[in-house]
């Protein structure tokens, strides 16, 4: 299974660029997320409740 | 704080979600009928119109662009109005972008039939149909632009970014995969060919699926089963994470539908990569809403809509964890072109898009009538009945996907193809097919009973077009807010821009290369443009939607090679405005067709099929033998060719229809030699100069070829 991610015939390039480039997308999202406050957590996930609450 | 009343507009939602339950009645029906005639072939009726090739993109643009494209902007228009407290932009743009949509649908079943198609699949619709599509969106989008700047709710939920990368990746996808030479006002060439062709379509054809068929429907769970469950989505931070890593990774994996092809050897392993990377973001995002359900799971006992909310993200699960399994080349050798992928896919349009769609309908139309539901018994039955559908569809699929896959490969101890004759392994599966019909004979079933139970609740209520709302309007940020993601989420111009880069970025890498450096498609010597002839042909082969069922790419397996010649090379497609590869075998694979059989062999095959193949489920084609062929478009065709890179002379151009001629009399003469009179001018005979074309060139070069030229 693996041979065909590492066996790229001089073309891996391509791909260990484009691995980086995900891993540094997706490990700046993730300290984004890490230092996000939680009230604000809290009142977003709560929004599509709101309205009904509202009416309540 | 001073309160602003408004009123949501309902009445947009009411007629969108009514396109909804029409056009997934007339969609699935035509499902059906397609699937009845891959049983029994004279269920076309024997009318051109009505024949498989050209019905079936009839059913896939109904279910996928009206039935799921209708729901898509009913969820979409009551959703963003009360997740940014604001009624819609413009009314008047609501019912533009209404009623326009329906004339693109009204045109595409008008059209299909015909034969008028460009042959992408998905993306079947010829260039007028393509630009009112392109003006549609645009209003759309404008639409939903103009509320998210009027809104009285400072940030965005995740709803509404699911939806804004919906609007961008589609604009993008559809623009690029729409770029055509029109020859005149039903006819175009597309500018790519060959290899580039199949990489933008499938491109195209993937993030379909994932920007059209999943993003709006994932913005929706997040924001319906809230609703549905009476309790907020399970973790936000998780759904942020869900989003990014969804839109970013997705995009990269459209070649995993061009594995073992000519494709760049890199390319093709960049989409297994990312392929199986997409696991990740999509089973966070289905965990994310069956954990919404932590604490309720008592509801979905005695509520329907979460019965189906339930079914759909578990067919999501399962959808995403086989697509990256079918990515993976070893599955992919065996599972690619069988029914394995139909199966597949019906799983998430079926369960999915369909289950999802229903259950938002029954939430939606009691609350928007100010009612109850006629009946929730009815809608428990329709939940059963549909299930039961998925099930009879599904399972039959995979059995014969695996019997069908297995004989394709399938060697005798001498070292012979056991089943020569492709024809064994369809008369195989053909009861498989059956209980396939039955399943979607019940599912359809289902959605004429949900019909009746909306209906009835419609007469019961009373629907409330204009439903009042009061919210404070937005006052002007003082305080800078301390988390950039927060930022981001009251700024949709640079929310747009940044997803619009992020799902840039995966196109680019793998596109640019494959367009700039010529090694990646080399040429052929041998291989020379179409001649007058089998150009006519070949556009009679996209009408009549033969690659619905036949592919025309040799994989290098000793299984293919030995069944159909030596596998399919870049150079070999270089003219191939637009690639005709397919990607399902019904029938085999014709891309060394050429000079296998003689002239009269594919005249008597058009005929009757079963005169040469008895027991063949392919319709007959009569009407290629009565039709005159159109050659008033001979040297425009030529000629935008030639505009499009294929190197024809001037005298081929302007004498295009005297050759045609010459060939067609020649075949002709042949036929006659052979006991069959037909005319030249006939259109069959263009279909058979295109065929007897197939594949041939290769023969011709001398000295060996190298890697995937």
């Amino acid at each position: 299974m693996f041979k065909q991610l590492t066996d790229l015939s001089g073309n891996e390039w391509y791909l260990i660029a484009s691995l980086w480039i995900f891993l540094i997308f997706f490990i700046v999202v993730g300290l984004r997320l890490f230092w996000m406050r939680k009230d604000h957590v809290d009142y977003m996930k709560d929004m599509p409740l709101q309205d009904e609450e509202e009416r309540s | 704080m001073q309160l602003t009343k408004f009123n949501y507009d309902n009445k947009i939602v009411r007629d969108f979600g009514i396109a909804t339950i029409v056009w997934g009645i007339v969609g699935m029906s035509v499902g059906l009928l397609v699937a009845v005639q891959l049983v029994w072939p004279f269920m076309n009726f024997e009318f051109q119109y009505t024949t498989f090739g050209r019905v079936r993109p009839l059913h896939t643009n109904a279910v996928i662009f009206a039935f799921v494209g209708n729901a898509i902007f009913m969820g979409v228009y009551y959703s963003l109005q009360r997740l940014l407290k604001a009624r819609m932009f413009s009314d008047f743009l609501s019912k533009v972008h209404f009623w326009g949509w329906q004339l693109i649908i009204l045109a595409a079943a008008i059209t299909l039939p015909l034969g008028l198609t460009t042959s992408h699949e998905y993306a079947e619709l010829e260039w007028p149909i393509d630009i009112g599509i392109t003006v549609i969106w645009v209003v759309f989008g404008i639409n939903m632009f103009g509320t998210i700047v009027k809104r009285r709710e400072r940030h965005m939920y995740v709803a509404i970014w699911f939806y804004i990368a919906t609007f961008v990746t589609v604009a993008v996808l559809h623009i690029v995969n729409s770029v055509q030479l029109p020859i005149s006002l039903w006819k175009s060439y597309y500018l790519y060919a060959g290899v580039q062709d199949a990489l933008v379509q499938w491109w195209y054809g993937h993030n379909a699926v994932a920007f059209f068929l999943t993003t709006p429907y994932l913005g929706m769970m997040y924001y319906f089963l809230p609703k549905m469950a009476g309790r907020p989505v399970y973790s936000y931070k998780l759904s942020i994470l869900h989003f990014w890593s969804l839109i970013f990774i997705y995009i990269w994996a459209g070649p995993h539908h061009l594995l073992y092809t000519s494709l760049p050897g890199w390319v093709q392993s960049l989409g297994v990569v990312f392929s199986i990377m997409l696991i990740a973001p999509s089973w966070g995002g289905m965990i994310n809403g069956l954990l919404t359900l932590r604490g309720a799971w008592d509801k979905v006992r005695t509520d329907p809509t979460l019965k189906f909310m339930v079914v759909a993200l578990t067919a999501y699960g399962m959808a995403t964890f086989e697509g990256p399994m079918l990515s993976l080349k070893q599955v992919n050798a065996i599972a690619h072109f069988t029914d394995w992928i139909v199966a597949h896919v019906h799983v998430g349009a079926l369960g999915w898009n369909g289950f999802m769609t229903f259950a938002i309908l029954y939430w939606l139309v009691p609350r928007i009538y100010k009612t109850e539901l006629y009946s929730t018994k009815l809608a428990s039955v329709h939940f059963w009945i549909g299930t039961l559908g998925i099930l009879f569809y599904a399972i039959p699929m995979y059995w014969a996907a695996v019997v069908q896959g297995l004989m394709w490969k399938e060697f005798t101890p001498e070292g012979v193809l056991k089943y020569p004759n492709f024809l064994a392994t369809t008369l195989q599966i053909i009861p498989m097919h059956m209980m396939r019909a039955v399943g979607g004979a019940l599912y359809l079933a289902g959605a004429i009973l949900m019909t009746y139970n909306l209906v009835k609740t419609m007469r019961k209520g009373k629907l409330v077009a204009n439903e009042p709302s009061e919210a404070p309007e937005l006052v002007p940020l003082v305080v800078n807010e301390r988390s950039r993601h927060r930022r981001l989420e009251r700024k949709p111009a640079l929310f747009l821009v940044l997803a619009l880069i992020t799902i840039l970025i995966g196109g680019i890498v793998q596109m640019m290369p494959t367009f700039l450096i010529s090694s990646n498609v080399p040429t052929i010597a041998s291989v020379k443009p179409y001649t007058a002839l089998e150009l006519q042909g070949r556009d009679l082969y996209i009408r009549e939607g033969c690659v619905g069922c036949h592919s025309q790419t040799v994989r290098p397996f000793r299984s293919e090679t030995a069944r159909y010649g030596d596998y399919s090379k870049a150079g070999e497609f270089v003219y191939d405005h637009p690639f005709l590869w397919g990607s399902k075998r019904t029938g085999p694979d014709l891309h060394r067709i050429g000079m296998k059989y003689p002239n009269k062999w594919h005249f008597d095959h058009m005929l009757d099929p079963t005169i040469t193949s008895p027991g063949s489920i392919m319709p007959p084609y009569p009407w290629l033998i009565d039709q005159g062929l159109d050659t008033t478009g001979t040297k425009a065709k030529l000629n935008a060719m030639r505009i499009l890179g294929v190197p024809y002379t001037d005298e081929e151009v302007n004498g295009a229809n005297a050759d045609l001629m010459r060939q067609a009399e020649g075949i002709a003469a042949d036929l006659k030699a052979q006991g069959v009179d037909v005319r030249a001018d006939r259109e069959i005979v263009a279909m058979i100069a295109y065929l007897q074309r197939l594949g041939t060139d290769i023969k011709a070069h001398e000295g060996p070829i190298m890697g995937n030229q």
